[in-house]
């Protein structure tokens, strides 16, 4: 079941949250919604769950418009950041009342929860209140409980943001595999663009209610089409026109025609290779050391460049480096 | 090319519509009916004659006075007593706060006319000083009435004082003492401004109480006589409604200021740091402490004595001059037996349980109304806190006692157990409501993305965390109804006599040993009620899992 999302517009009291934005999302796809607070992106999410309104637009599931269907019959599985777990209710309780709401036979539940407590890792801990679990186990029982009724589509806000960084992880994974397993359409939303970049078939990544760009992971990092989706996925060198033609002219070729401050160039912190060089131009300002690579920020004629080395570095603060840039690319400034 | 959903929630409205309609039937039209009695003469023509009146008679506008005066000094005393009695149970190392709590929790099991009623028989000039020791003492007038009025508004402003003296987090201390400050400078700069809204709140919220107060003032007012006693002659003694009406409506006045002011001292009121920390645990201060300490015992002595006083009286032979203990006075000795203390709890019982569903239905119908709905709702929803009980009560017969529902709502008790819900509509309307607010709107989302109706969110996401606040509005409102007097007093009929009426009705005509019967009769349903709470209360915090 593939969705498709058609100019959809949203305002709060006169302020716009969502401006004409369409995607589509296919089967078996596994799509964020990535970008900064306030972006609209959760908004969205609510607007294909059905649980908020828009103002425009369509949401078209398989072939069926579902722009008007309340959010009960759309038959969605939705994971939200935290609180979302019935309080009293045990966990196997939880994930069984879709199923209950639904009035099917007590056996089938039965069967269904410990099915589904076993297959995100929490086999036995059904008679546990929410309480008693940890963040992790908790998001894990709302996991079970959105994919209870078999959904058409599981919509995730944010489900990890609350997690601890190791939690966050070890469940990121096993989120991926269990989506993969079960061949469920999918949305996540997140403002972390690692999670994204690590989980995602498709990123669209959005900025003030509009779409930036869509597209691979690899897509979006190796070319990214505007300054906002350089910076936010990854890290960027945005170099202006005036500067690119000084210092790395041959790079200009490849500048699409347009005025001076259209374009800049982006280049990645892996892609700047330095080397200690006693006649070089850059100075290395400071570096550092994280490990399996070193974060070195050099000047270079008048301006400040971000490096990334892997492996350990050797050089020091104050020294002179060559500077060389293997790829850029040109983004809309 | 887009399609708008307009999302019609039929449960929502009717929820709403149904308490809407109660208020609406229940309290402003007798509201309305007070204030056009007021302004219209006996052929139903506008006139201000009734506003020229009130000065025609010069005890009107002292007794006006009176009732201002009364409300400021009383403000004034329950707000720095209340003030060092919340300091003593949350800034100091006294021991036995439990029987702090305790004795505070007295004044509000009883009508307020039974602190009163202690004080008379205790410091009166027939009280049990003068028979003990032979002192002339005489508590009429101007003092008693302030005693009695500070003992019954001191519960209330030590709870909210001490909310904000418990949201203060320990780390602003700890901050303020690294950096050299005395405890008093602590006090000053640290306690003061979070309170001091707190205190403002109070302060307001005693003074409209005080202002509208009847019962303490009919026993113990003597030739003080303010207000409410003047609009109790002229509706009772002269039958002239009109300026009783009238009275009602001078008196609606300040009330209705003041509880908006109260309403923006609360608005400005901190409203606690997000993460509280770790609880402040007082250092060790013996003179901070013993200062605290006796002021606690010279306040909450009197407390406890003066209800130890009525329960004493109520088991005494003939007060003030046969004091063999006897228990005649509860068994057979009653004028008219159990019966009013049985109308009374019926009566409470039902105003608690239509007034928890009505409440609770409205909350929950506001939870997802826009605001250009919500907030007119919840004025009026909040409005009955300025409205003095004697003004609604006789709203109340003017609106009930004639016309087309008369035959059926006069003289019933469920007349009366309106006037009591609406009477403290306010409070328990701001307890349901904050207990509605505790439900994660996440939930309210996993109960539509599941498959539930409106009916289901209520029953699945907002009862869990609403139950509290559901089980203490059925009490509050139960109490509330066991003790009310002045809203009531105009409602009573031959048939149907309520105990706080007949506590008052005994006293007038010196029956006192009665009366302090019936008002122990009162104290413990009360008692037993507030038992019954803190232990649902208790059970349902240990069975659920709700936070």
């Amino acid at each position: 079941m593939h969705l498709r999302i058609d100019d959809i517009a949203k305002a709060w009291s006169g302020h716009t949250v969502l401006d004409g934005v369409s995607f589509h999302a296919r089967e078996n796809e596994f799509v964020c919604l990535l970008g900064p607070s306030g972006c609209g992106k959760t908004t969205l999410l609510r607007i294909v769950a059905g649980l908020t309104a828009a103002d425009a637009g369509r949401v078209i599931l398989g072939d069926r418009d579902i722009t008007a269907l309340p959010a009960r019959e759309r038959r969605m599985g939705l994971v939200f950041q935290a609180y979302s777990l019935f309080p009293d209710m045990t966990a196997a309780a939880n994930v069984g009342y879709p199923m209950r709401l639904r009035r099917d036979p007590p056996a089938r539940i039965a069967a269904r929860c410990s099915e589904l407590l076993e297959r995100v890792g929490l086999g036995g801990l059904g008679a546990r209140f929410p309480d008693e679990l940890s963040g992790g186990q908790q998001q894990r029982v709302a996991l079970a409980r959105a994919l209870a009724t078999e959904p058409a589509m599981l919509l995730l806000d944010e489900p990890l943001s609350a997690l601890d960084p190791a939690i966050r992880g070890q469940l990121r994974t096993e989120i991926r595999q269990l989506q993969r397993a079960l061949g469920i359409p999918t949305i996540m939303v997140t403002h972390d663009q690692e999670e994204a970049l690590a989980m995602a078939d498709t990123i669209v990544c959005m900025n003030h209610g509009r779409i930036e760009q869509a597209g691979s992971p690899r897509d979006l990092y190796e070319r990214p089409r505007s300054r906002f989706v350089a910076e936010f996925v990854g890290r960027a060198n945005l170099l202006p026109t005036a500067f690119v033609r000084d210092a790395l002219p041959g790079f200009l070729e490849r500048r699409p025609p347009g005025s001076e401050s259209t374009y800049e160039l982006c280049l990645r912190p892996e892609d700047v290779a330095i080397e200690s060089n006693p006649r070089g131009e850059a100075v290395v300002e400071d570096s550092v050391f994280l490990g399996n690579l070193a974060r070195i920020t050099i000047a270079w004629r008048g301006r400040k460049l971000l490096v990334e080395q892997s492996g350990r570095s050797v050089l020091n603060r104050g020294e002179s480096v060559a500077v060389d840039a293997l790829r850029g690319v040109w983004v809309c400034a | 090319m887009g399609v708008r959903v307009k999302r019609v929630n039929a449960v929502g409205i009717l929820l709403l519509a149904v308490p809407l309609l109660c208020l609406l039937v229940f309290f402003l039209h007798p509201l309305a009916t007070v204030l056009l009695r007021s302004i219209t003469d006996a052929h139903g023509a506008f006139t201000p004659t009734n506003y020229l009146r009130l000065f025609d008679d010069p005890g009107l506008p002292r007794a006006a006075w009176h009732s201002l005066v009364i409300g400021l000094a009383t403000t004034l005393c329950t707000v720095s007593l209340g003030l060092c009695l919340a300091m003593a149970l949350h800034r100091s190392r006294l021991p036995g706060k439990a029987l702090i709590r305790g004795a505070l929790l007295l004044p509000m099991l009883a009508p307020s006319l039974v602190l009163a009623l202690g004080l008379v028989c205790l410091l009166g000039r027939n009280g049990l000083v003068h028979r003990l020791t032979g002192l002339p003492t005489d508590i009429y007038g101007f003092w008693g009435l302030l005693i009695a009025n500070t003992l019954y508004g001191l519960p209330q402003v030590v709870i909210i004082v001490s909310a904000a003296l418990v949201r203060t987090p320990a780390r602003h201390y700890d901050a303020a003492a690294s950096m050299g400050a005395s405890p008093w400078r602590q006090f000053i700069d640290v306690t003061i401004p979070r309170v001091r809204f707190a205190l403002l709140a109070a302060a307001f919220l005693v003074f409209t109480e005080t202002l509208t107060d009847f019962g303490s003032a009919v026993v113990i007012g003597g030739n003080y006589r303010v207000l409410a006693v003047e609009i109790y002659g002229e509706v009772v003694g002269q039958q002239d409604f009109a300026m009783g009406a009238t009275l009602g409506v001078v008196l609606l006045a300040p009330a209705l200021l003041s509880v908006w002011l109260a309403r923006l001292a609360k608005r400005r009121q901190d409203t606690g740091d997000a993460n509280p920390g770790r609880s402040f645990v007082p250092a060790a201060h013996p003179w901070r402490d013993m200062t605290l300490g006796g002021i606690a015992l010279a306040t909450l002595l009197p407390m406890v004595g003066v209800v130890a006083t009525v329960a004493y009286v109520s088991v005494v032979k003939l007060w003030p001059y046969d004091r063999t203990l006897t228990l005649a006075n509860y068994m057979g000795g009653m004028p008219d037996g159990y019966g009013p203390v049985a109308t009374s709890i019926g009566m409470a019982t039902m105003a608690a349980c239509a007034g928890v569903l009505l409440v609770f239905a409205l909350s929950a119908g506001l939870r997802r109304t826009p605001s250009f709905v919500a907030k007119p709702v919840q004025f009026i929803a909040s409005l009955p806190s300025a409205v003095p009980g004697l003004v609604l009560g006789l709203g109340y017969v003017l609106a009930f006692n004639h016309g087309p529902l008369s035959g059926w709502l006069y003289g019933s008790v469920a007349i009366v157990a309106a006037c009591s819900l609406y009477h403290y509509h306010a409070q328990a309307f701001l307890t349901m409501q904050t207990g509605m607010r505790q439900v994660p709107q996440a939930l309210d989302d996993a109960v539509a993305t599941s498959g539930g109706t409106a009916l289901h969110v209520l029953r699945d996401a907002v009862w869990p965390f609403a139950a509290p606040a559901a089980i203490s509005t059925f009490f509050y409102l139960f109490m509330r109804a066991m003790v009310t007097l002045s809203g009531v007093i105009f409602l009573v009929t031959p048939e149907l006599g309520l105990a706080s009426v007949t506590v008052m009705r005994l006293d007038e005509n010196g029956f006192l040993a009665q009366a302090a019967a019936y008002a122990m009769c009162v104290v413990l349903a009360s008692a037993l009620a507030l038992g019954a709470m803190r232990l649902l209360l208790h059970v349902l915090k240990d069975r659920r899992h709700v936070a």
